[in-house]
């Protein structure tokens, strides 16, 4: 689905640049891009998105260069949903808030409207159509700008930092919008540092270090290297390093599968 | 934290040197040439002005807005030129404009004010923190709100423009169409100023709380974060500057 080539960015030159050398591709698995802050992943991101446009290489989105499009036009296959909340809500209520996109993408308004409060039932704001975004809790509104990607439906998904300010509640909701998006062939992405949240959700994780790709592969593999880890200064989960510690032979990555293991 | 200022970071014996001198040093640049209105006193003013601004090894920086105020100038020279009443002594002549010696003269004047001015506040704007200043003055005995409300001003703009760019980004996610010619860009710049003035309040909002949980409104005496900066003589470069603005208004009553 997307296809980047020796991709390079940098913010200013004379800093020397952000990202080097990237070569990836993406298939339809969930994939995870984790690392310490400043390893370059939101920049990856925007890249993408076409918000940012690459100094060297170049980035393909189901064939077609980023490079070509603007931001705007890529909305319809690629979605971003933002860290803070507040950089994205705009409207004055939450039906109009998570129709926004779509009546950009030139949807009907009546069709735009379904769709809207269906990706609003994803996220438990379906009662809350004509409140305001503001006055919603932090949670709250990180679950409304999920749906109102979630309701272009576009064929990529990028999540940055999804899990912060969610409780247990919340994190199960995003773990079931990113199931049924894999179910619909969708690609899901997300830079996290909830690295449990990672080993229970998504397949393939990708790990940064100082703007190039350390490691990359099925999450279980990745976790199990616990030295090139630590060179990006990740720690795998709690369970996974407890596992260790007891000397199991397989990488654990969830506390059933711990309780299987011991069984 | 990002900050609008023009300072530039050196090292010179000029950076050294504490704001209050600085200030000191703008009066005596400003009052000096007024007081005795000679063109040699004039001079030597701009002259020690753009020493210190070359031993600040800032000299560059001053470049653009040299050139800013040299664009204003050359109007007031040539209107002068051309125009003032007391035009006596023709000069040259450009095809039928004629030039007057008066008003050449008193646009010289003009412009010798202005560059020592300009050029004086160079000095403190460019080798001075904005934080440093205001800190300052809050020692001098400033209200430590004023300050304050100085110090955030040139904190606060780069931010409202940081958040702007970043809400631009998330709604050209969404579809919105920012990239284009002028009329699809004012459509997309105006929706977004809802958005980011909101933002800035809730900030507001926010700082004002962060800052009395501080005890911002606290009337014990404030201490200060940075250890203030003393250059070893600056009561006397002050003294000095004050002796010679008195010495000057000395030399113009009497003499």
């Amino acid at each position: 689905m997307i296809k980047v080539s020796n991709l390079s960015f940098s913010y200013h030159k004379a800093e020397g640049p952000v990202l080097s050398g990237i070569n990836l591709e993406f298939d339809r698995r969930s994939t995870a891009i984790i690392g310490q802050n400043g390893a370059g992943k939101t920049t990856f991101v925007k890249l993408l998105k076409g918000l940012l446009k690459p100094d060297e290489g170049d980035i393909l989105i189901q064939n077609h260069s980023v490079k070509l499009k603007t931001a705007a036009e890529l909305a319809r296959t690629v979605g971003l949903v933002f860290q803070n909340p507040n950089d994205q809500i705009f409207k004055r209520t939450v039906l109009e808030e998570a129709m926004f996109g779509l009546l950009n993408i030139k949807m009907g308004r009546h069709t735009a409207e379904n769709q809207a409060i269906k990706a609003l039932k994803l996220v438990n704001l379906d009662d809350k159509l004509e409140m305001n975004p503001h006055d919603l809790s932090l949670s709250e509104k990180k679950l409304l700008c999920i749906a109102s990607i979630v309701a272009m439906d576009p064929d990529i998904i990028i999540l940055d930092e999804p899990t912060i300010a969610q409780d247990h509640a919340g994190k199960k909701i995003i773990s079931q919008i990113i199931k049924e998006l894999a179910e619909k062939e969708k690609l899901v992405m997300t830079i996290i540092h909830d690295m449990d949240f990672v080993a229970e959700n998504f397949e393939r994780t990708i790990v940064f270090n100082e703007g190039k790709v350390l490691l990359d592969g099925e999450t279980r593999d990745v976790f199990a290297q616990k030295d090139i880890l630590q060179e990006a200064n990740v720690e795998a989960p709690g369970i996974t390093q407890l596992a260790e510690k007891l000397g199991f032979e397989h990488t654990i990555l969830t506390v059933e599968e711990f309780i299987k293991a011991v069984k | 934290m990002k900050s609008i200022s023009l300072y530039v970071d050196r090292e010179s014996f000029v950076h050294d040197v504490d704001p209050i001198t600085k200030l000191i040093y703008i009066l005596f640049a400003i009052l000096v040439p007024i007081i005795l209105p000679s063109f040699t006193v004039s001079f030597i003013c701009v002259g020690i002005s753009l020493l210190l601004i070359l031993a600040a090894g800032v000299f560059r920086k001053t470049l653009p807005i040299f050139g800013f105020v040299f664009l204003v100038l050359i109007t007031v020279v040539i209107i002068q030129g051309l125009f003032r009443p007391e035009n006596e002594t023709v000069l040259f002549q450009i095809g039928p404009f004629a030039m007057y010696q008066e008003g050449l003269h008193y646009a010289l004047k003009i412009t010798l004010r202005v560059v020592n001015i300009v050029g004086a506040f160079m000095i403190l704007v460019l080798t001075t923190k904005p934080s440093h200043l205001v800190e300052s003055l809050v020692r001098k005995g400033m209200s430590p709100r004023i300050g304050y409300v100085i110090v955030s001003v040139f904190q606060i703009i780069p931010e409202m423009m940081a958040s702007m760019s970043t809400i631009t980004d998330a709604q050209r996610s969404r579809g919105m169409e920012t990239e284009g010619n002028l009329l699809v860009r004012i459509k997309a710049f105006l929706p977004l100023l809802g958005p980011v003035v909101l933002g800035s309040l809730i900030n507001t909002k926010e700082r004002a709380m962060a800052l009395e949980v501080r005890g911002f409104n606290s009337r014990t005496p404030k201490t200060y974060l940075n250890v203030e900066k003393t250059y070893a003589y600056s009561k006397g470069i002050q003294a000095l500057l004050l002796l010679l603005i008195v010495g000057a208004v000395a030399w113009r009553i009497f003499l």
